[in-house]
């Protein structure tokens, strides 16, 4: 395993006996493009901070490279390869677009040649591709300062490139653009992921799914759990730290919910009367008394999550009692009104990955039936 | 299009050049003949300080290092020119103030002003390393904004009382005087010897110009600019801002020095006065009357204010304070970019709202006055 890029070995921040990072592990492969998620005070940006050296860490490692970052200088680390954008876009606002980027396309950084040699031929075409890359041709003599605030963030990520790190660290690039914005931004960090290692820190969700391929979340100054973007959003734990509420269900109970989610948003409509029949069954299903039951309803509303590719979550499905239960709960939830083209095809789909015999299929769709029936 | 922006790169470059060399041939040869004995002088004094301004303007319009001590580098510059020529003048015996506090052996550090290239030399160098030395210690501590100021003016207190409580190794007080002195045997109070030194400062202040407009143009004023901006951030781009701006601190200590010592010989002489607190605040408002960051304002201020003090004093002595005070709020309020700035960026558009005769547009002056949609939409219109 000499490819890992950054390795960080329980690494612990206290500010004044205030643990910003506490214990935390983390390790990253060469070409990896990683997003760390978490909720405010995690230790998102304190952690990219120990990285690029602006806070020194109180206990343990920061290796990059194979090289300890603890005791450098920021602008040295900067010159080892690790360039980092901004939460809020710092660039030099004084400056025109080109001249922002030529700051940073320059290798030698040193005084004296900085000021004796003059930018060259190599580094001027850098500096003209990249803006074409960054969409910003029309503005490129233009101060900085006029930059729309999302063109403030392509040009960040552009200086970043230009200083040709080996690791790109983003702190939170689509705070506050539109959502078209957003997907662009999302595609060029996939371009960029191509051919440097990446580590992305974002609030946005949506976002996250675009670009995600491996997923850390943080909380409380250390590694909660890492693993693919669905792998993450159905573990109980991270639901409860970003929900704040203590949540009494299982990781299996949830997959019980995300599959009900998606049956509810086939049609792409979710209609009020499903989201009752989901919360209603699953909460009689998961506890036992009605005070708790109450409860749970509320906790369960704040779950029904966007509808996740079936063929991702069925297989999740562990005893044929689960799969059985998926099968009652979803075609109750179909039989709420008509069932329209759509909502047939998902199931379609949904009882060829269950793969149940035919006779139980039937036996359960009859039992469904009657169950609703009943409660009219 | 990048062919166009070098081509009028250059074309502003050499109209700029154009303009200094202009100027100084204007100063060196015209103004002798329009202007009296005592105008002259004055103004040579004035185009000295206006070198000081130079390195004001470099450090603070340009990298955003408000330094109220420049004072100090002034005087060490003023020093180490008047003790050479009180040297001159004892020849082989001691300066006559010595004599006064019972001072019979000379101290070490006047040794080497005995000689003038020595001397010529430690102007610009001495304060340089002087400021050199107290920028690493101050930058590389990241101290700055506010804190930098008060620092620099705290060295300038310990700087004038040092230099006021040493009579017996530079005259305290009093300082040393310059114009009953001898160099290349003339007197340098004479006339002769003034002129000559006001065609050196005009020829100084032409070369400080263009050392400081080398420095802010390119790469490097960029990087400048871009601490002024953000230094931290730039330190995230790899670069070590405290080394550029220690450099750029010692070269505005040099380029002080010599301003002091052409100042001193100038003005009859020098005394720890120079390295009084107004005095080094005094430079920062030329620098923001005449505009920051534009090098020909801080000249053009340094011209203004000095000029408009030499001449209410004499109608009005109580009231020049007052004056300078109104001046610089009136700056900060109404012109925050200074004479230059506003003349280059608001002066055209403001003069015409004035008058009337702005032309009236309906989207983004972006967009209307661009060359290339002003000619699209005549080519639509011809069709």
């Amino acid at each position: 395993m000499s490819n890992k890029i950054l390795e960080i070995d329980n690494l612990t921040v206290s500010f004044d006996g205030f643990k910003a990072l506490n214990n935390l592990t983390f390790s990253m492969n060469e070409g990896e493009l990683r997003v760390i998620i978490g909720p405010n005070g995690a230790g998102k940006t304190t952690f990219l901070d120990v990285i690029t050296g602006k806070v020194q860490p109180t206990q343990g490692k920061v290796r990059f490279k194979g090289k300890k970052l603890s005791g450098r200088a920021e602008h040295n680390i900067a010159k080892l390869g690790i360039g980092r954008k901004f939460q809020t876009p710092r660039i030099y606002l004084n400056l025109t677009t080109r001249e922002n980027l030529e700051l940073c396309c320059n290798q030698t950084k040193s005084v004296l040649a900085t000021l004796l040699k003059p930018t060259p031929q190599a580094e001027l075409r850098t500096v003209g591709g990249l803006i074409e890359t960054i969409g910003l041709e029309h503005k490129a003599d233009k101060p900085a300062a006029l930059l729309s605030h999302g063109e403030k963030q392509w040009l960040e990520i552009g200086m970043l490139v230009a200083q040709s790190p080996d690791l790109l660290l983003v702190d939170e690039p689509v705070a506050g653009l539109t959502d078209e914005e957003t997907e662009r931004t999302g595609e060029l960090l996939i371009a960029l992921a191509e051919s440097h290692s990446v580590i992305v820190i974002e609030h946005d969700m949506e976002f996250v799914r675009q670009i995600a391929r491996q997923v850390t979340v943080l909380h409380e100054g250390s590694v909660l759990c890492e693993g693919t973007m669905d792998e993450v959003q159905n573990d109980p734990r991270v639901i409860e730290v970003y929900l704040g509420t203590e949540t009494s269900i299982t990781s299996d109970q949830m997959l019980l919910l995300r599959i009900a989610a998606t049956m509810a948003w086939a049609d792409g409509n979710f209609e009020p009367a499903e989201q009752e029949i989901i919360l209603d069954r699953l909460s009689r299903q998961f506890a036992q008394e009605s005070a708790e039951q109450a409860v749970l309803k509320t906790e369960l509303k704040d779950l029904l999550a966007k509808r996740i590719p079936l063929e991702e979550l069925v297989p999740q499905l562990k005893t044929p009692n689960q799969r059985e239960q998926a099968l009652m709960l979803s075609y109750e939830i179909i039989s709420v009104n008509q069932i329209n083209q759509r909502e047939a095809l998902t199931y379609q789909t949904l009882l060829k990955l269950l793969d149940l015999p035919a006779d139980t299929v039937s036996r359960l769709e009859n039992a469904t039936l009657e169950q609703l029936s009943n409660a009219h | 299009m990048a062919e166009t922006r070098a081509t009028n790169k250059n074309r502003k470059r050499t109209l700029e050049a154009s303009i200094v060399i202009g100027l100084t041939l204007f100063l060196i040869f015209v103004a002798p003949l329009i202007l009296s004995g005592f105008r002259l002088g004055l103004l040579g004094r004035f185009l000295a300080l206006a070198i000081v301004a130079l390195g004001v303007d470099l450090i603070w319009g340009y990298t955003g290092l408000l330094s109220l001590g420049q004072g100090i580098f002034f005087a060490l510059g003023g020093y180490a020119f008047a003790m050479h020529l009180q040297l001159n003048l004892a020849g082989e015996g001691l300066p006559e103030f010595f004599g006064l506090y019972g001072v019979s052996q000379l101290p070490w550090f006047w040794q080497p002003f005995y000689s003038l290239p020595v001397t010529l030399i430690a102007i610009v160098v001495i304060p340089g390393i002087v400021a050199g030395l107290l920028g690493y210690l101050v930058f590389r501590n990241r101290i700055r904004g506010v804190y930098f100021s008060i620092l620099t003016q705290a060295m300038l207190v310990v700087f004038f009382n040092f230099f006021n409580g040493q009579q017996k190794l530079i005259n305290g007080t009093n300082g040393l005087t310059t114009d009953t002195t001898i160099l290349f045997g003339q007197q340098v109070g004479s006339d002769r010897m003034q002129f000559a030194f006001y065609v050196a400062t005009v020829i100084v202040l032409a070369l400080t110009y263009g050392l400081c407009r080398w420095l802010t143009r390119g790469r490097f004023g960029r990087l400048l600019i871009a601490i002024r901006d953000d230094e931290n951030r730039l330190r995230f781009s790899g670069y070590n801002p405290a080394m550029f701006k220690v450099l750029v601190f010692a070269v505005a200590g040099g380029i002080a020095g010599a301003a002091g010592a052409l100042y001193t010989v100038q003005s009859s002489g020098i005394t720890p006065q120079y390295m009084s607190v107004a005095f080094s605040i005094e430079m920062v408002i030329w620098v923001a009357v005449g505009g920051r960051a534009t090098l020909g304002g801080a000249v053009l201020g340094a011209l203004v204010v000095k000029w408009a003090e030499a001449l209410l004093s004499e109608r009005f002595p109580e009231v020049w304070l007052f004056f300078q005070g109104a001046l610089f709020l009136l700056v900060v309020t109404v012109l925050p970019k200074g004479i230059v700035g506003w003349l280059r960026d608001d002066a055209v558009h403001q003069i015409r709202d004035l008058l009337g005769l702005q032309p009236q547009l309906s989207t983004y002056p972006d967009l209307e006055l661009d060359p290339d949609v002003k000619r699209e939409q005549h080519e639509l219109a011809g069709k």
